[in-house]
């Protein structure tokens, strides 16, 4: 086992990294001042791991829409009692959600931490399904399923994912669709499970009031250690430009709703810290809350306060995104489309550059608050290949220069989409 | 946490911490929720995005974003009968600044220029600001009807609260909202700053006499006199069910029973109530969770909520609409069980055990401090997270039992799905 302790000045934080022997890796931020405690146990395996084979085997196994999301709603469940049941002997507030690239299993708690901790370890570690159980949960992820189709911001997403994307993974809902689900059987589940659920695949990450060698004496205790599992996954090769550059759906919304997203093509699936950072500096300065374009569209009616930026990344996909309700969706990409080009050819003022970087490294240290936002922040930086205070660091650094490129090589207004839902 | 009279009608809610990044602090107008509320609701937002200083939505963003990125946003509430008009400030404290520079005095500053130093002219509010927000407000009340969730809830709520002030829309009117002008919205802000309670929550650094010595001024040179006193009426026993439904071109239908939860104004029986709700229907280990979601599969959610403030409890669900009434039959049976006692000890322990681990945890978020002090804003008593939890410890079976025993149902409100021949088609 090895361990080391990485702190940070600008913020007089520090966390403990370790390499358990069991082949987890594991994050510890001891906030003694807290109350509470996080703590999140996650895997790098999603939506979008839709076909791969152990290193061993011959052939690939494709596997149905929504299984990794399935798959977490059944870890919950054991031949004795379930994990909501043990949680609920704790206190402890637990829940788990599968995203496009990893799935998470979390709890919150105020006391009872090591014993909770070890619920989450455990249950885990301990699938157990049969083909009834499998049945029963379809009814259940059913409704989930329905529910997001009535959800106009996702749908809104989705449709920009699949106007952009021919190929890539990312394009197929989170949880599936009620035909892809009614495939998923037992034996596909311990399928995915042996592959991913691996703990050199795995993070535990915990933040709050509790000591590192608290969490590392459940840890000794409950993950015994495992054999690296290696996998191979086939990943699609993705089409260089958008599927279309707009789309539209009609659901019957009272305000219609638009996301605008630029196609980037990579070579590596994850970006870079310093990446991140630009890509949401040059969102912020093209169309975020103090750039005058935004003013200008919220004056003139164009738009409304639900408006925003996002840079959408994770393995394999990276998109920035602008999204909000308006009256005339294509005026508005046409407004921001023309504001890309100006930005290039006229550069970026001082002002701007600095306005904008001082509110997002602001907004950035804002997320140090809760332990939630640490664990979960932890896990993220993991996965995606970085440490938890690399990207705040990177805005001492970042120069309008930087900015100015990124704009020339994030922003191809000949390859973007609208997606539009009414 | 505490909280403390500092001037004639206002309250300082109170709570001193380093172990945050952040200050959190709100500006809270405890208004009375009337015939005026579409008034209200759009001067808050009005009130938050322009000042005399920043007459702009562009210069005003520009002052926060230099104030490394400091959050100033409206929210509008109802707490029982009243209306909580708030304004928010989040922002760095002056240590974590990439130049060193002191900033939360200003953003301190900044906040209550929102709601005291207007950009006003002798006729009121300018009128480009005032226009452009109703298009935003009218805006806002038409996008959440697209949440079918809080669509449901809030139609149920508008239902069975019919001959009471509880049904209004904490947003307002529509027809109302498309006639306000400046100057009516003048005299409304002069109504809220002279005769509302207020209360200002403080959640960071600095001393109590600091924050007092801030603040007060503000309130000194206005003369409030007749402060108002707002009151919400409690129906403790509902007068049969009625039952409302609306046909919708949604995938999924929603189902929303209320109830009157037998709660009068104080605090008598809240503790078991919300033990009671918890065994019925909130979190993992409830009755609804257990049966309605894992046993019957019937749905993704099915949970109960109390809403102390006006004493109801609602229970929400999403459901196929063919299977609303087993549903509703569901919901039924399994408050009945709890009126009979038929839940075991380990499940009391287990309600408390979650409502107790939730309690403690409020201390750990600025925001979370901060809603804690707005719920108490507009009742007389205040009771801070551990005294909660006491009563909570202290909640018997028997209590537990007559409070169910306590709860009729009165609305039951379904969403259902207009397309029926689709399903299973997409």
């Amino acid at each position: 086992m090895t361990e080391k302790f990485i702190k940070n000045d600008l913020l007089s934080d520090g966390y403990y990294e370790i390499d358990h022997d069991s082949g987890l890796k594991i994050f510890v931020m001891e906030k003694p001042e807290y109350t509470g405690a996080f703590a999140m146990f996650g895997t790098k395996y999603g939506s979008i791991d839709t076909c791969f084979k152990l290193k061993n085997e011959k052939d690939f196994t494709c596997v149905p829409e929504g299984i990794a999301h399935f798959l977490e709603h059944k870890l919950f469940e054991s031949e004795e009692l379930d994990a909501f049941e043990l949680f609920a002997k704790t206190g402890a507030n637990a829940n788990a959600f599968t995203s496009f690239d990893r799935t998470c299993y979390i709890f919150s708690c105020s006391s009872n931490f090591e014993k909770s901790l070890e619920i989450l370890l455990d249950f885990v570690k301990k699938p157990y399904f049969t083909e009834q159980t499998v049945q029963k949960e379809q009814g259940i992820i059913g409704q989930e399923i329905r529910m997001y189709q009535d959800d106009p911001d996702w749908q809104t997403l989705f449709n920009l994912l699949r106007g952009i994307y021919s190929k890539n993974p990312v394009r197929i809902d989170i949880a599936g669709t009620i035909e892809s689900i009614a495939e998923i059987n037992a034996k596909l589940l311990y399928g995915c499970y042996n592959t991913f659920y691996n703990l050199s695949n795995m993070a535990l990450a915990v933040a709050g009031n509790v000591s590192k060698d608290e969490v590392l004496k459940i840890a000794d205790r409950v993950l015994p250690k495992e054999e690296k599992v290696e996998f191979e996954q086939i990943i699609p090769e993705e089409d260089a430009g958008v599927v279309t550059d707009y789309t539209e759906e009609k659901l019957g919304v009272d305000v219609t709703k638009f996301a605008l997203g630029f196609k980037e093509n990579h070579r590596s699936p994850l970006r870079t810290p310093k990446e991140l950072v630009s890509v949401n500096l040059a969102l912020g300065i093209i169309a975020g809350k103090v750039s005058p374009l935004y003013c200008k569209m919220l004056e003139e009616g164009l738009i409304n306060q639900s408006f925003g930026t996002e840079y959408f990344t994770g393995r394999g996909f990276a998109v920035p995104i602008f999204t909000g309700e308006s009256n005339d969706p294509k005026k508005v990409r046409d407004e921001i489309i023309g504001e890309i080009k100006r930005l290039r050819k006229e550069g970026i003022s001082d002002d701007d550059f600095e306005t904008v970087r001082k509110r997002l490294y602001g907004l950035e240290v804002l997320g140090f608050n809760e332990t939630e936002n640490l664990a979960n922040a932890l896990v993220d930086s993991y996965f995606n290949g970085f440490g938890l205070f690399d990207t705040v660091e990177i805005y001492k650094s970042i120069t309008k220069e930087d900015i100015e490129e990124t704009i020339k090589t994030h922003f191809d207004e000949n390859n973007c989409c609208l997606s539009v839902v009414k | 946490m505490n909280v403390s009279k500092i001037s004639k009608g206002v309250k300082l809610g109170y709570h001193q911490t380093g172990k945050f990044k952040t200050t959190t602090m709100s500006l809270n107008i405890i208004a009375p929720l009337d015939s005026k509320t579409s008034e209200k609701a759009l001067l808050i937002y009005l009130l938050s995005r322009t000042t005399k200083k920043y007459p702009t939505v562009f210069s005003m963003n520009r002052a926060l974003a230099k104030l490394y990125g400091a959050i100033i946003s409206p929210s509008v509430s109802k707490s029982g009968e009243a209306l909580v008009l708030s304004l928010n400030l989040s922002c760095l404290d002056d240590k974590f600044t990439l130049d060193g520079a002191p900033i939360t005095e200003e953003c301190i500053k900044l906040l209550l220029s929102c709601l005291f130093e207007p950009d006003i002219t002798p006729d009121g509010f300018k009128k480009e600001n005032v226009e452009r927000e109703k298009r935003l407000l009218l805006q806002k009340i038409e996008s959440e009807k697209d949440e079918k969730r809080i669509y449901a809830l809030n139609r149920m709520l508008e239902e069975m609260c019919k001959d009471e002030a509880y049904s209004l829309n904490k947003y307002g009117k529509k027809e109302i909202i498309e006639k306000l002008d400046g100057k009516v919205l003048f005299e409304e802000w002069k109504n809220l700053i002279f005769s509302c309670p207020i209360q200002i929550n403080y959640i960071g650094p600095k001393s109590e006499k600091e924050i007092t010595n801030t603040v007060k001024p503000y309130f000194e040179k206005l003369e409030r006199k007749n402060i108002i006193d707002i009151t919400t009426e409690f129906l403790t026993e509902s007068y049969g069910t009625k039952t409302v439904t609306e046909k919708q071109n949604v995938k999924q239908g929603k189902l929303v029973v209320g109830f009157r939860a037998g709660m009068t104004y104080g605090m008598d029986n809240y503790a078991a109530l919300k033990v009671m709700n918890a065994i019925f229907g909130s979190g993992t280990f409830s009755k609804l969770f257990m049966n309605v979601r894992e046993k019957m599969s019937l749905c993704y959610y099915c949970s109960a909520s109390l809403i102390n403030s006006k004493g109801i409890i609602a229970v929400q669900s999403g459901v196929e609409t063919e299977n609303a009434e087993k549903a509703l039959a569901a919901i039924r049976n399994e408050l009945d069980e709890v009126r009979k006692g038929n839940f075991e000890d380990e499940t009391i322990n287990q309600a408390k055990l979650s409502l107790c681990d939730t309690l403690h945890s409020v201390e750990d978020a600025g925001t979370d401090i901060d809603a804690w002090f707005k719920a108490y804003c507009a009742s007389g008593e205040f009771f801070t997270p551990d005294s909660i939890a006491e009563m909570i410890k202290a909640v018997s079976r028997e209590e537990i039992i007559v409070a169910a025993c306590s709860v009729t149902e009165d609305t039951v409100f379904i969403l259902e799905s207009e397309k029926k021949e689709e399903k299973g088609n997409d």
